[in-house]
This record gives structure tokens, sequence and C-alpha cells, in this order.
């Protein structure tokens, strides 16, 4: 049910005001702006480091190539096609539940229990993850529900989102065809598809939709709008923050009717699922007034739609106080269709996001009620959740997540571009410290890009770096980095020149990744090293990262649904390859995977590059952060995903407040 | 009590030409007064006075004793030896405290990696060492064994105050009471360094200003003005988001170089004033260049109700230092600042009680002290004021 709207929600630089709190998906794209930014003020484009629009006639779509789509009935004769899953995720998550052994705890005992032990956690999700019985008996139609927005709504047209909080929003309000269950499994929701179809080439995708859906102002959803979009979307004109990266491998959409749609890609690609997978637009609404005013801000119309959008999700925006709160309503004809039921009842009548940026403060307003889910940093985990206070209206619940956190070093800079400087540096970490004192113990040794338990990482894959600091000094004497003039610090002849190795790490102001980085100063200091911590706004940080303007920065991945999203990373010259890390062998495994349709191979030839770059170490893998999360008492059928429990599907779809609730 | 404000320093114009100082223009009549011998300056008047206000002498000596903390900080509390003997010659490894370059490069040459004790008896069993008094870091948690037996410093929230940890731990097991230690030296030198900047061009301006008039007045009090509406919080702000690695010394520039306004208009204003007097004039009809009246015989005069704001800036600065670092734009971490402290503390305010109780009332002790010796200066100095008769 839950339709995932903003184009792929994928990686994701871990943004401290947004991602650490609500576990990060944006979208991938080169020149995407950061998650988290300042407010813009309304009327004014989305974001200030967009570059103006190009100059000329706006005509939608200028950015294809002309193409003329073959007739439907040639279409259809020409290919072999092939069935692909057309699924309820939330009917998908409950047959997997049937399977289980009923509770062994009573949702009041599983309330008692102190999550203090994996056992008691896994008892606690597996008490109050249970979903609500498929008539909805017993869950309370009529119930709020509060959550965190980290910051503030920027947008509400689909193609201006940039942030995690957009994204959540998106997620109830947008309109879109595809999503992904908890193993990543893609598929076309059945809320919205009747049937998708790929040609065996895999050059062709054909869905078609339902004829029962509806825009909030009551105009039916047609495969137009889906034509329309992309169209849109690729308007050199429009400013499209992030979800033109991927569209921009499709070749064109056509809608051969009312409810047939047509994807053709440019290129037989494993990725292209992920690329058609992104937010719709009304095209009754935006095909005007978009010619009018490409920024999809500036215009009357545009104001007037951005506060009060026309939307296809299940929930509709009602009112939006900027800086504090916004909230959305169940929409009725979302499930009604013509006097008749045709999809579930979305559980919550009222959905309310309470802008708060201060983490102390959000936690002392979840502790006190006023929210009703939290993501929990692990030193609240740890410290700040364990008494009464909390445990009065709450209770809290963790799960594997995918989530890794690094040093980015940026391999332009004479420190870090010799190979056994980098694994020095690997060598250098005191893991122990980190994980136990700093990060409370709570979270796992880093093994690489790919998490140890998802399918990409290798067999026999890497053991976590201890650390070492003979072996740290002795790579970085063989790398010529010694103190030659015995001033204590390390240098090297650059150029003619002795330069110091002294350099700065840039970290997100956040107190607990400080924290982190404070350490390792601790641990370089030892061998000879001067490394300055360098606070810094997130904004500033990806700016800086996005230019190759830093040294070294401490900084986080989520996971994305497809592996590919790791291309844009490691790949050579790609967008978010912050540290400037080139091999070419990692760029033709990235190639060769991207064209590999046997699932297994294709996993082995991730695995292969996943070992490749531990060898290399562009980044120096810390840590994977688990999702932590406090719950209201009253809330139940929460479950975790690798990218935590709101993101995927069912992911918040599955969430209700029962009617007797304690 | 007088007022703290410093728009009560005005009524001072009247008494300089009574004080005795003031009456040694030309250093060619040397020749002592015979009162000379009997009084004992205007100075000595005032320190007189002085002596005699109890909580200002306790704030002073208060004031003394963090300053001589902030000296010997390394002495205090630290993991490196105060000195030590090393492979045949003696060490002193604390200073690298003060400035990394002073810490002897064998130490990193023979990989210590800053654990002295047990590596001193490793590396050479011949060598001895002392260490300072408590065996903590303000840049690091002591780990298990470093020192004998002694197991490493508690973290998250369980760092209570104990016999190792006197003030208690912060999150990432830091020791509080070395950070306090070390942090006097930052509290104290931002005080002292940006006053003493802003003394010097306050001073300089105002005098200027005051003493030449005309159209160097003009110039210089509407540069003052400009100055004046600067505001130094922006400025700082700018200053740390473009700076890479943000010391303590920056801050302290950008506090000295905004808040000499004061400075300078009170000294332009006792210039204007104490120029038309006649002890300047005799020492013009002497013969005495325009420099030495000004520097000589003018400031001197002018110096006592300047003192005061300055005594008050300092304890404003450290206030400025406390609250950037509590707000995270204080010198790049680890910086042992007692506003950091706060700020570590305020994430966990209900369970970690000593994060903000000691260094709370550090900050507050040492800006009431200051503020008091302040209010003992002015009522010191200044005669309307005097609550003893003459």
């Amino acid at each position: 049910m839950q339709v995932p709207s903003s184009k792929r929600l994928r990686f994701v630089l871990l943004a401290p005001l947004v991602l650490s709190m609500v576990v990060g998906c944006s979208s991938k794209t080169e020149n995407k702006p950061p998650p988290k930014e300042s407010t813009t003020p309304k009327g004014e484009s989305a974001s200030a480091d967009q570059q103006a629009p190009p100059k000329g006639p706006v005509v939608l779509g200028n950015m294809l190539d002309p193409f003329t789509p073959p007739p439907l009935k040639e279409l259809l004769a020409n290919h072999k096609w092939v069935d692909r899953p057309v699924v309820d995720s939330m009917q998908r998550m409950r047959e997997h539940q049937a399977k289980l052994p009923p509770p062994k705890l009573s949702a009041k005992e599983a309330l008692a229990l102190r999550n203090d032990s994996p056992e008691k956690n896994e008892k606690i999700l597996d008490t109050l993850g249970r979903l609500a019985p498929k008539d909805g008996k017993g869950v309370d139609f009529d119930a709020e529900i509060t959550l965190l927005a980290s910051g503030d709504l920027k947008s509400t047209n689909p193609l201006l989102f940039s942030s995690v909080v957009e994204a959540d929003y998106g997620g109830l309000a947008g309109f879109g065809l595809f999503g992904f269950d908890r193993t990543f499994d893609k598929f076309a929701s059945a809320d919205t598809v009747v049937s998708w179809q790929t040609s065996e080439d895999r050059l062709v995708d054909k869905v078609v939709i339902r004829d029962d859906l509806t825009w909030s102002d009551g105009t039916p959803i047609t495969a137009h709008d889906i034509a329309f979009t992309f169209r849109a979307i690729m308007t050199e004109q429009v400013i499209v923050p992030a979800v033109r990266q991927g569209t921009d491998k499709i070749r064109w959409i056509e809608a051969y009717d009312d409810q047939t749609v047509v994807f053709f890609h440019k290129e037989s690609l494993a990725t292209n699922d992920g690329n058609m997978n992104f937010s719709i637009l009304p095209k009754h609404i935006y095909e005007k007034s978009i010619p009018k005013d490409p920024t999809l801000a500036r215009s009357a119309e545009h104001t007037k739609y951005e506060d009060a959008p026309v939307v296809g999700g299940p929930y509709v925006l009602t009112k939006r106080a900027r800086g504090q709160e916004f909230v959305l309503e169940r929409r009725e004809e979302y499930y009604m269709h013509e006097g008749k039921q045709v999809r579930d009842k979305p559980y919550f009548k009222t959905v309310r996001y309470k802008v708060i940026e201060d983490r102390n403060t959000a936690l002392l307003a979840l502790k006190s009620g006023d929210l009703d889910s939290l993501i929990l940093i692990a030193e609240q985990w740890n410290g700040q959740t364990g008494g009464d206070d909390f445990y009065r209206h709450n209770t809290k619940a963790s799960g594997l997540e995918w989530t890794s956190f690094h040093f980015c070093w940026n391999l332009r800079t004479p420190y870090f571009s010799d190979k056994r400087v980098r694994q020095a540096m690997s060598y250098a970490v005191d893991y122990d410290e980190l994980l136990n004192t700093i990060l409370y113990g709570v979270y796992q040794p880093n093994r690489g890009t790919f998490h140890p338990t998802s399918r990409m990482f290798p067999k026999n894959g890497p053991k976590p770096y201890q650390q070492d600091l003979d072996r740290a000094e002795e790579l970085l004497d063989e790398a010529g980095w010694e103190d030659s003039d015995g001033d204590g610090i390390r240098d090297k002849m650059i150029d003619g020149r002795r330069m110091p190795f002294e350099f700065t790490l840039m970290v997100v102001n956040y107190e607990d990744r400080i924290k982190v980085a404070t350490l390792m100063k601790e641990c370089l200091d030892s061998i000879g090293i001067v490394c300055h911590v360098k606070p810094t706004e997130f904004t500033v940080l990806t700016e800086r990262q996005r230019n190759h303007k830093f040294q070294a920065a401490f900084a986080g991945w989520g996971s994305g649904a497809d592996p590919d999203t790791t291309s844009n990373i490691f790949a050579t010259d790609a967008g978010r390859n912050y540290g400037g890390y080139s091999n070419p062998r990692v760029d033709e495994l990235f190639d060769q995977a991207r064209h590999e349709f046997d699932e297994e191979k294709r996993y082995a030839l991730y695995g292969e590059i996943h070992k490749q770059m531990w060898k290399d170490q562009p980044y120096t893998w810390l840590f994977y952060r688990n999702s932590f999360y406090g719950f209201n008492k009253r809330l139940r059928g929460y479950n975790f995903s690798p990218r935590g429990p709101f993101h995927y599907g069912p992911g918040f779809s599955s969430f209700y407040m029962p009617v007797a609730a304690p | 009590m007088a007022a703290f404000s410093v728009s009560s320093v005005t009524p001072w114009l009247f008494f300089f030409p009574f004080e005795k100082t003031t009456k040694m223009p030309d250093p060619k009549n040397n020749t002592p007064d015979e009162d000379d011998q009997a009084t004992i300056g205007f100075w000595g008047e005032a320190w007189q006075r002085f002596r005699k206000r109890r909580l200002a002498m306790l704030a002073l000596g208060f004031v003394v004793f963090m300053c001589s903390i902030a000296m010997f900080a390394p002495m205090i509390v630290g993991t490196k030896p105060i000195v030590c003997k090393y492979k045949g010659s003696i060490y002193f490894p604390c200073l690298g405290y003060y400035n990394r370059s002073w810490e002897n490069p064998i130490f990193r040459k023979d990989r210590f990696r800053n654990k002295y004790p047990k590596n001193l008896d490793k590396k050479d069993p011949e060598s001895w060492a002392i260490f300072p008094l408590v065996y903590q870091d303000p840049y690091r948690r002591v780990r298990d064994g470093e020192w004998q037996d002694r197991p490493g410093n508690p973290s998250g929230t369980n760092g209570v105050p104990s016999r190792l940890n006197w003030f208690g731990t912060n999150q990432q097991g830091y020791d509080v009471f070395a950070q306090m230690v070390h942090g006097t030296q930052i509290a104290l030198s931002v005080g002292f360094v940006s006053m003493g900047i802003a003394g010097v061009v306050g001073l300089t301006i105002g005098a200027l200003a005051g003493y030449l008039g005309g159209w160097v007045d003009v110039l210089l009090s509407r540069f003052i003005e400009l100055v004046m509406c600067i505001p130094s919080l922006v400025l700082i702000l700018a200053l740390v988001a473009m700076l890479d690695n943000v010391t303590n010394f920056h801050l302290m520039a950008i506090v000295g170089c905004t808040s000499w306004t004061g400075i300078a208009r009170l000294a332009r204003a006792e210039f204007m004033k104490l120029k038309q007097m006649e002890f300047i004039t005799a020492a013009r009809a002497l013969g005495a260049s325009r420099w030495r009246i000004m520097f000589r015989h003018v400031l001197r005069n002018a110096l006592a109700p300047v003192l005061v704001p300055i005594t008050f800036g300092i304890a404003a600065a450290i206030l400025i230092e406390s609250g950037l670092s509590y707000l995270g734009f204080g010198a790049s971490p680890p910086n042992p600042s007692w506003g950091t402290l706060l700020k570590s503390g305020r994430a966990t305010i209900q369970q970690t009680w000593w994060l903000i109780v000691f260094p709370g009332t550090a900050i507050f002790l040492t800006v009431l002290a200051y503020n008091l010796i302040g209010e003992g200066l002015q009522e010191a100095t200044d005669p309307r004021l005097r609550q003893d008769k003459h």
C-alpha cells in the first residue's frame, strides 16, 4: 500500500538533522542539493545552489531525443513478454507473518518489557510487529499519529523533493507504480497496477494501471499523467534537484490509452526497474503551468498548489505551518471508488509531522507523549531511554540497518593519494574505543561498503580492521611520510617542498559525530599526524565534498534498494564520488553487473567490487549503524528493514493503533 | 554597591589635577617635592582603598589563584611527565601541552604514543619520571591499566565523580577535572588577551581622537561608531565558518578587535578634559613634546577610569568564549573549555549533573570575581564613590 514516491529512495549522505533521525533516503543525482538545507522562503526557487534555468522556450521533454513509439499492436507482437510481479506489500508481509509461530507474549506483556537485551528486543518486535487483521478489526481508524520531521518540508511538489522529510511526505501523499519489500525485492504495487510485463530483451516495460484511481480533486489518474511527468522531468528548464537521475536512462514513455503505459529503455540494464520508479504529477494541473513557470515554485498558480497540492496517494496535506508542523489527512476517495472499497483503508485518520531539529527536545517530546515515534541515537538508546520516564508512554526496538559510516579520504590531495597511507589510516583507528566507548557497543564493526547480511557481501568477505599502530607507522614510513625535521610531525617532500602531514577532518556538527572525529585525532596524534577536527553544517560539508574541496570527512551512506546505486559513489568521476576514487577494474565490474541479469552472478560481481575496494580503502569504513526507535505504547505493526521501519513496503502503512490501547 | 555599568565612570574627571603623580612632568626636575615623601601617590592610595574592600580582595585572590592554576595546568593534571630521565637525558614532556613541538620528538620516534608510564619502564628500565599531581588527560580518555593497574575512565553517563575522577568524566570518558584545569588557561587567556588588544587599540584611538581633536577627532569618532555597529558574534561565526582550524587566539583577536569602542570613547573624553588642565599647559610651556604629554602625562591620569571597563570586559570575554563553545562555535575540538563541558552536559542533563555544576560554578565564580574587582577598582579610584572619609 505504501507507494514509495520520490524517484528512487536511495543512497543518502547521512545528514545530521535529516538522516540520523529519519533513516535516510533521498535520490541520487549528480547535482542533487543536500538533503538538509536552510528553509527557502516561499515563492523562491527551491534551492539556493541551483543554477538559473537555461533560457529559451519551454518545450516539455526537450531533453529527449526524438522517438516514435510503434503502435501498440506491433509492439505486442514484436516482443516476447515476461510477466513481472504485482504485489500487495501488506499482503506479502501478512503471508510472511502467518508462517511464524504465534507470538509468545501478549501485547501487555511485551509492553511491560524493558528492552535491554537482544532477546527482549526480539520478543517485543515479535509481538508488537504483528500486522492488524486483514479486515481491520480492532484498528482505531480515527487515530492520529504524530511523527518527527527533522527539518521543514520544503516542497510538496514531487519533482522538487530532495530531503528525507519530503520523501516521508511523498510516501504518504505521492502516487507511484513500483515498490520494494524489506528484502529489496522489487515489484509493481497492486494498489495502483493491474499488470506489469517486461520484454525478454529488457528494453521495454508495459504497465497497465488500475482504472479506479483518482487525484484528490476528483480527476481520474491515467497513464497520460505518467507520460507527462516523465516529459516534465526531462525538460531542460525545469529544475529537478533529485529525480532526474535514473529517468535519463529511459528513452521514452508512451501512454497508449488511459490505462496502458509503456517504458522504452535506452539500454538493457539490470537497474531499469528502479529507473521507472518516480512520483507522478497530475497532468491536468501542470500541463499548462509548467511552460509558464518551469521553476515550479514562482508563479501564483504553483504557489497555490504548493500549499494545497493535488495528490494521488492515501493522504492529502491539510495544514502546513512552516517550521512548525504539517498535517496530512486520509483521503476517503483513495480507498473508496464509486461507493465501493477498492483498496485497504489507511489506518490513521491524521498524520501529523512536528518539526523538531534538536535531538534532545525530540526525545523529551517522545517521553511526554507528544511524538509517537522517534529514531534514537546510540547515546539516547543506551543512556536516556532506560528509565520510568521513558517507559511510561513508550517502548523501544532496534533492527539491523545497512547504514554505514566511514572516513572519506580525498584521493586528490597529496596525503591520501597513496593506498598505503589510507591503509595506515584504517590501521590507526582505535576500533575498540570507537565501538564500545563512543558508540556504546550497540553498532557493528564495518566490513566494507556492502553489509555482511546483504547478498552483495562476498563469501569469506574481509574481516574488520583492528588497530595496529606499528603497522600504520610502517606503512606511513614506506609511503615516505617520516618525521625528517624532528618536530614530531611526519612530513614528506612534495614538489620540492616539505609538507607536514597536517590535515582537516570535516564532520557534521553533531556531538556524537564530533566524538568519532576527535578519537581519530587522538589516534593520529600518537603516530605523528596532526588532524584538525572541523565541525560544520551539513550543507557546507556536502558542498565542500561535492567540489572536492576537503581533505577528509566523516560521513555515512544509507542503503539503496539496488546495489548499483553504489556505482554513483565509487565509479570514476561519478556524481557522489567525493573522494575521487578511481579504479578501472571497479568501473568495469560495475558495468558488468549492470548488464548481468542472473541474480547470483550479479551479486558475485558486487562481491568482487567489495573486495577490490576493501584492498584500496578509499574510505576507512568504521561501523554500521543499527536502527533504534522509540515507539509509543499505542503503536503496533512496526517491522524493521535494512532501511529502517518506514522506508520499504509496507513500512509505515502497516503501523496502526488498536482501539483499546493501553 | 555601585552599578556595574560603564557609564558610571564619567564623574572621575574632576579629581585628577589633585593627585600627586601628575606632579612630575619634567624629568629634569629631579628634586622631589617634600610632599612626595609623605604621599603615596594616586595608585598607592587606590590600592590602599582597594585593600579595604574584602570582597574585592577575595576576588583578586581568586583570580591570582586561577592564574597560577592556568600557568601550571600541565603540572597539575596531565599524562605526560613533568620531568623525566630517559636514555641518559633529562626531558620535560609536559611542555607538549603548551606547544606540541616542545615535547621532545624522541618520544614519538620511540613510539611512546602519548602513553608514558609503562613505555618509560619498558624502553629504558633506568629511567625515572615525575608525573603531574593527577594522572588524567584533557584530550583523551585514560584507558585500562595505563597507570599501573588503574581502571580506565568510565564513559557514557557512568562517570560519576570518584577518587580517580574528582569531577567525574564526560560521555567520552575524558576527565572533567583535567579539562577544567586546562580550560582555565583558555578562560583566563581569552579575557586577558582580548582585553589587552581592546585596551591598546581603544586607548590609542581614544587618545589620538581626544588629544588631537579637530578633523582627526571627527574621523576617529566616526570610525569608533562604525566599529560599534559590527556585531562581534556575527564576525566570529563568519570566521569560524571560514577557518579550518579555529583556535582560541582567533576568538581572542575578534573579541579584542570589536570590543575596544567603549574604552576608546572613555579615553577620548578623558583626554579632552585633561588636555585643558593646568598641568598640561605647564608641561607644554616646559617644552614637552606632544607625544610625551599624551602618553606620559595625560595617559597616566586617564588610565584609572579605563581600567574599570577593561576588568568588566574580561568577564564579558570569558562569557563570550564559554557561550561560543557551548553553542559549538568555539575553538576546534577537542577544546577543553568550560563552555564545551557545559555543552556535553546539556544532552544528558538529567544524569550527568557534574558536567553542569563544576564548569558552571567555575564560570560563575570567575566572572563574579572580575566583576567584583572591577567594582572595587571603580570605588577605589572614584572619589565620589569613596566611602572612607577624606
